[in-house]
């Protein structure tokens, strides 16, 4: 297990947005976390890499262990877990810079400036994310300037260039065409080799596709956990049964 | 672009080509052991066909999945329906391999019969119709499985004859009774097998043409 959260109570003030989530997520999986909107599922996400700690009036109880480190404990260093733990939203954010300083934006966080090893960086970076032989050209081009579905592959090289080891991907394809979706769902599939990838989509079928293990939220609630197999052909709670066919959401 | 999908359709393929190797491979042991009488062999056919009930389930649970998950559509679809339904066929083809086999001990036991040869004419056809049913499905060869087909005509055909030729020898001679009504069941088990050789080329035929041909379903349409 990469992620483990025992308990884990979230509240917006009074309202509890999760309920008592007991959740283990496995390493080099594709988790994905599907239900209707309001149901938690981005909150959830936002909680592995505490995302959501400047809301105001936000509470959490129980635990979150990532390696087994309890990541809201007060020894625990926010900027290594934003590192270890890299998020892709749902509208591509490149910078207002240059496709390579996109990717090179994290290492220099991280005092990496030598130009060689930049470079490297961003070569990998760009390759693993099947950019690298479009873009090799114009790597000093605005990354502003790319369609929407390399943009969001963009982002993606951007997490990996700090090499962390789980991706958080909140419906990173909710602004993009099928044919682009396709090729997202694609990369994804590659990546899970080298990382641990938990999604949050509303398009269930995306999750189907391509998620190793599915949960499925409703009004905080984790309501099952399971294999996708076993969520699309077996679901055991009738809730589960009535969102995934199309019943209700 | 390369689907993750086409992949695992592949794998569906690939499992269903081992299964129907295995189910010839049952088929030939099975005639082999009635030719010869050896009743070890027939026991190694309820081994095979143990693995063959096994694959069924794993082909069907692959299938199952890969609806559920990628609610295909068109020629994806097609080729999954098809899968599902060939999976049955070779299993059952496999039950057919070890009726012939369940005959072996009773040939044994009862008086024995001249060699009964259009058995073994029909046995021959059987087997290439088989296979060739198998190549039209790997290689999506629907004029290969319209002709195999064709050929299930003459199967019924020699089926029947075999049947008046045993019927014949019993009346001539009751003794052999007892061996004539297993190899008429032969013949029968082996009429089946060309029966689902013939579904699967049918099958061979939706998948790739989207054309349903079973129950000559295109002549009432028109």
């Amino acid at each position: 297990m990469i992620i483990h959260t025992a308990n884990l109570n979230l509240y917006y003030h009074k309202f509890q947005a999760l309920k008592n989530v007991n959740v283990a997520i496995k390493r080099n999986l594709i988790t994905g976390v599907i239900g209707p909107s309001g149901c938690g599922k981005s909150t959830l996400l936002r909680v592995f890499n505490r995302m959501n700690d400047l809301i105001e009036g936000i509470r959490i109880t129980g635990s979150v262990l990532i390696d087994n480190d309890d990541i809201y404990s007060p020894m625990n260093d926010l900027i290594l877990l934003r590192k270890k733990v890299g998020m892709v939203f749902q509208r591509p954010n490149a910078f207002p810079l240059s496709i390579f300083d996109n990717v090179a934006y994290g290492p220099r966080v991280w005092n990496i400036s030598d130009k060689a090893t930049l470079n490297e960086i961003v070569e990998r970076s760009l390759l693993a994310v099947d950019l690298f032989d479009d873009l090799k050209d114009r790597l000093s081009d605005s990354a502003l300037g790319l369609s929407a579905e390399k943009q969001q592959r963009l982002c993606i090289a951007r997490l990996l260039a700090v090499e962390p080891e789980i991706l958080l991907m909140d419906e990173p394809c909710s602004a993009l065409d099928p044919i682009a979706t396709g090729k997202i769902e694609e990369l994804m599939i590659e990546l899970k080799r080298k990382y641990t990838i938990v999604i949050v989509t509303h398009n269930m079928q995306q999750a189907a596709r391509i998620a190793d293990e599915v949960g499925f939220m409703l009004l905080g609630e984790l309501v099952e956990f399971d294999t996708a197999k076993a969520i699309f052909t077996n679901p055991r709670d009738k809730r589960t049964f009535d969102y995934i066919s199309g019943r209700f959401g | 672009m390369d689907r993750h999908f086409d992949e695992e359709l592949q794998n569906v393929k690939k499992k269903l080509m081992d299964m129907a190797a295995m189910v010839e491979e049952s088929i030939t042991k099975s005639l082999n052991a009635l030719r010869n009488k050896d009743l070890k062999m027939a026991n190694e056919i309820r081994e095979l066909d143990h693995k063959i009930d096994l694959m069924e389930i794993a082909v069907e649970d692959m299938c199952v999945e890969l609806i559920a998950r990628h609610q295909p559509v068109g020629s994806d679809l097609r080729f999954l329906v098809g899968a599902i339904k060939m999976n049955n066929d070779l299993e059952r083809m496999g039950d057919h391999a070890v009726n012939i086999a369940d005959c072996i001990k009773y040939v044994i036991e009862a008086s024995a019969i001249g060699q009964i040869m259009n058995i073994w004419a029909m046995a021959k056809i059987v087997t290439e119709m088989l296979r060739d049913s198998v190549q039209s499905f790997i290689d999506n060869d629907a004029p290969r499985a319209q002709k195999v087909c064709e050929r299930d005509s003459a199967v019924d055909r020699m089926r029947d004859e075999t049947i008046r030729i045993l019927l014949t020898h019993m009346l001539e001679e009751p003794e052999i009774i007892g061996s004539a009504i297993q190899y008429m069941l032969v013949a029968k088990n082996l009429e089946r097998i060309a029966d689902l050789s013939t579904n699967i080329c049918e099958d061979v035929i939706y998948i790739t043409q989207a054309r349903v041909i079973k129950h000559h379903a295109e002549n009432k349409k028109a």
